[in-house]
């Protein structure tokens, strides 16, 4: 397998115009792995007008299956902020899925905080079916805003 | 810094089988008209990807595309924007060396993997014609930008992780056109045009450019095809590629910028 990679990274900067990436990064090139950045909204382009600058709003996502059982989100917004995110229901079938989506739920939930973090607008691959949607990251960025 | 502010109208429309998101800026804050255009535009535009969905949707018997699939309709039959839509695909196979092969599906002809992309494009289109400044679009994980996003800067594009689904590989720039394609999700719609031999060789197939339509098709035909197709990008006008493989080493072309 090493080989097939050096093949290719040979190749590819025979190309002159490729840029190979020799060390790939951390998975996660988001809040943990920037430095802290202020969270400071510009003055310039405020919010949309149903929105009041620091008002907490919650918003609830539906149930959706995820494998091992059903969850639904519920995301904490002041302004356009998320401040948290919490699992409003689960059920599951056995202990063993119940275990399972404990250590699942934080992990969701770090990671859509990291991803706000990262201040990206949009996310390229993020969903393909319908469904999978409610439990994405583009989900929890149009929630923000909704 | 990069403080990301929020657009003026934000909508998620589910048609295709997926959701579509919409973040658009009319135009000033307080320009009422502008706002109204815009909202006119977002409705033209959902009502667009329905009609896309109707006619294209090889999952519908009923649809244009079945019944050319099916063999009830013959190509000079077919309306013209299936005919562009044809057009376009055998493009894309050129282009991408046959790796991408619409003609190589099971059951027939399949545009499904360029057409999510041309209709966002058609519907960036719209909006553009309406007179919207800013514009991000998300069809399924296929996304089509116009314009500055609000509040300034650059673009700023998350790329999903190939094998966690709530976390992202990178950060990119980009200016119109991110298409993603992997073997993470729906998996099956990969079919590879060059037989099983070819196995999968991309985890994760990002390719950014000009148009949709071909960013996702050529996305498509990274994801199966890999290095050959990743050197094809590479030399491509307009067009840049960020492929992760499936062992996780990540190259990027030229023209692909990391935020």
């Amino acid at each position: 397998m090493r080989r097939t990679i050096a093949t290719v990274a040979s190749t590819a900067v025979g190309l002159g115009a490729v840029l190979v990436l020799h060390h790939p990064r951390a998975p996660v090139v988001l809040g943990g792995a920037a430095p802290p950045r202020p969270h400071a909204r510009p003055a310039a382009s405020g919010p949309p007008p149903s929105t009041t600058p620091g008002a907490v709003s919650q918003a609830s996502g539906s149930t959706v299956p995820y494998g091992y059982g059903q969850l639904a989100v519920k995301v904490t917004v002041r302004g356009h902020r998320i401040l948290d995110v919490a699992v409003s229901s689960i059920q599951t079938a056995e202990s063993y899925s119940q275990m399972l989506a404990q250590q699942v739920i934080p992990m969701l939930k770090r990671e859509v905080l990291q991803a706000q973090s990262a201040h990206v607008n949009v996310i390229s691959g993020a969903t393909y079916t319908s469904e999978a949607y409610l439990s994405s990251l583009q989900s929890a960025l149009d929630s923000v805003h909704l | 810094m990069t403080t990301v502010a929020a657009p003026a109208i934000v909508h998620v429309e589910h048609v295709m089988g997926t959701a579509v998101s919409f973040h658009l800026l009319p135009g000033e804050a307080d320009d009422v008209e502008a706002a109204a255009q815009a909202r006119a535009a977002l409705k033209r535009a959902v009502a667009l990807l329905h009609h896309v969905d109707e006619v294209f949707s090889t999952w519908k018997p009923e649809s244009e595309v079945s019944r050319f699939r099916a063999g009830l309709l013959a190509e000079t039959e077919l309306s013209s924007e299936v005919r562009d839509v044809v057009e376009l695909c055998g493009r894309a196979k050129a282009l991408s060396d046959g790796w991408f092969d619409p003609w190589a599906m099971p059951g027939g002809f399949d545009p499904t993997g360029l057409v999510k992309g041309w209709a966002v494009d058609r519907v960036c289109d719209e909006l553009r014609r309406a007179g919207v400044v800013s514009a991000m679009v998300n069809g399924g994980g296929d996304v089509a930008l116009l314009g500055d996003p609000p509040g300034g800067g650059r673009w700023r594009v998350g790329i999903r992780h190939p094998w966690r689904e709530e976390a992202l590989a990178c950060v990119l720039h980009a200016e119109q056109a991110v298409a993603t394609s992997g073997c993470y999700e729906r998996s099956a719609h990969l079919v590879d045009p060059k037989g099983p031999a070819s196995a999968k060789r991309a985890a994760s197939a990002t390719v950014t450019g000009t148009s949709l339509a071909m960013a996702d098709a050529l996305a498509t035909a990274l994801a199966v095809g890999g290095e050959p197709v990743f050197r094809l990008v590479a030399a491509l006008d307009g067009f840049a590629a960020y492929w992760i493989h499936a062992d996780g080493t990540e190259f990027a072309t030229d023209g692909i910028e990391f935020a």
